[in-house]
């Protein structure tokens, strides 16, 4: 999941060559890789590649800050789902 | 009555008790009677009021010259001055679901917008800070269309506002506007990385989120404003509409309120689907043609004519070919 995450947030949303490669530790927010419009992308990539919803409620720079909080935020959302779907 | 510093607190004593007091009266007597007190009140200021009269007239000359005389230039003033005066007992007339005001302003083009949502992503509306468009809107959302706004108040933002005044035009304007809004207001201010994606669960809701495309850029979105072609001119503006339309798939509607001649009755228009095809700027560029288009129908109801400081951090006052490089101290266009 890292791999995957880290490959679209260094394709498609880092605008400043020079924080490439990107470690899966660093801040996207100080770093200026998420905006407004690049979050609203990546929800639209988590959403469609793992298959979660992601909330209003859960629109929080922590879940964002980095690679790795992406990852946990994911994993949760993931662990969520299977519990909903299990009963 | 000049610009100093006692002229300027009696202005802003005259505007708190006009918007606190006198609007609200004005909004329980027959129309007729209270847009037209309102409009002495909008003249007695464009008499007074030297600087921001001059700022106005001269930047309406300065970029819609074209097609504006000296005569017209100062018409359209005068109607700046009394527009604003009106708007303040369209924002008073909005109390019982709005119904006060509900009955003096016309929407054309609901069918565009009922087509818009039929597709169920939801529609975006292009406005500008044109007109009573605030109010406008909450008559939109009265009428039983789920309306949100992506925006900033400009008194939490407007700089040598007092503590106290800022909470008075929360209780006297924002309140009231909230209250007409299907959630609340989305603010984009600088850290708040969650707008884009907020405005996405509205239309994935089906609902409606307006825009005001001409908000000059904060400095910490300066970077990411983009060279367009407005009323004639360079202007430095934010094209997130067009990416916020292209993810969510939600089709841009133009929105545009006009004040009729009898200052009571206005015209909220919209438009159908505004084409999205082509590059960013290319697809930006439609929406602020269709900005500018309104802004030279109606001169006066754009509010940003007086303020300097706003045209300048839209881009619009650098020195260049086609405009003067005149500079003139900043303005505080809160309150008219």
């Amino acid at each position: 999941m890292e791999t995957v995450i880290n490959d679209y947030v260094s394709r498609e949303l880092v605008q400043d060559q020079a924080l490439l490669p990107l470690a899966d530790d660093t801040s996207l927010l100080e770093t200026g890789v998420l905006d407004s419009l690049s979050l609203l992308r990546l929800v639209v990539f988590l959403e469609e590649r793992f298959r979660i919803g992601v909330g209003d409620a859960d629109l929080l720079p922590d879940n964002f800050a980095s690679v790795n909080a992406i990852c946990a935020y994911v994993r949760a959302r993931e662990a969520q789902k299977q519990e909903a779907t299990h009963g | 009555m000049g610009d100093g510093r006692a002229a300027r607190l009696l202005r802003s004593a005259e505007g708190v008790a006009y918007w606190g007091v006198v609007a609200p009266v004005l909004a329980r007597m027959p129309a007729a009677l209270g847009y037209r007190i309102a409009c002495w009140r909008g003249d007695r200021l464009y008499r007074s009021h030297a600087s921001k009269r001059a700022n106005t007239e001269r930047h309406l000359r300065l970029f819609l010259g074209g097609g504006l005389g000296r005569v017209a230039a100062r018409q359209a003033a005068r109607d700046w001055f009394r527009f604003a005066s009106c708007e303040a007992v369209d924002v008073a007339r909005l109390r019982h679901r709005a119904r006060p005001l509900r009955r003096l302003v016309k929407i054309e083009g609901r069918e565009h917008l009922e087509a818009a949502l039929a597709d169920g992503k939801g529609a975006i509306l292009c406005c500008a800070h044109f007109g009573s468009y605030n109010s406008a809107l909450s008559v939109l959302h009265a009428s039983g269309v789920p309306v949100t706004t992506i925006g900033r108040w400009q008194h939490k933002y407007t700089a040598g506002m007092s503590a106290f005044e800022r909470r008075f035009w929360d209780w006297v304007v924002a309140r009231r506007v909230r209250r007409h809004r299907q959630r609340p207001m989305i603010e984009p201010w600088p850290g708040r990385v969650e707008v884009a994606a907020l405005a996405a669960s509205a239309l994935r809701a089906n609902e409606v989120v307006t825009i005001s495309i001409d908000a000059p850029p904060l400095d910490s979105d300066k970077a990411r404003a983009v060279d367009v072609r407005f009323l004639g001119h360079q202007a430095r503006l934010m094209p997130g509409i067009v990416t916020l339309a292209r993810l969510t798939g939600a089709p841009v509607l133009m929105c545009s309120v006009y004040r009729s001649a009898d200052y009571r009755h206005q015209v909220l228009e919209i438009s159908d689907p505004v084409p999205m095809a082509g590059d960013t700027a290319t697809a930006f560029g439609r929406c602020v043609a269709g900005v500018s288009a309104a802004i030279r129908r109606s001169p006066a109801s754009w509010v940003y004519w007086p303020s300097p400081l706003d045209l300048d951090n839209l881009g619009m006052l650098s020195p260049g070919p086609d405009i003067a490089p005149a500079r003139v101290p900043a303005l505080v266009a809160v309150g008219a």
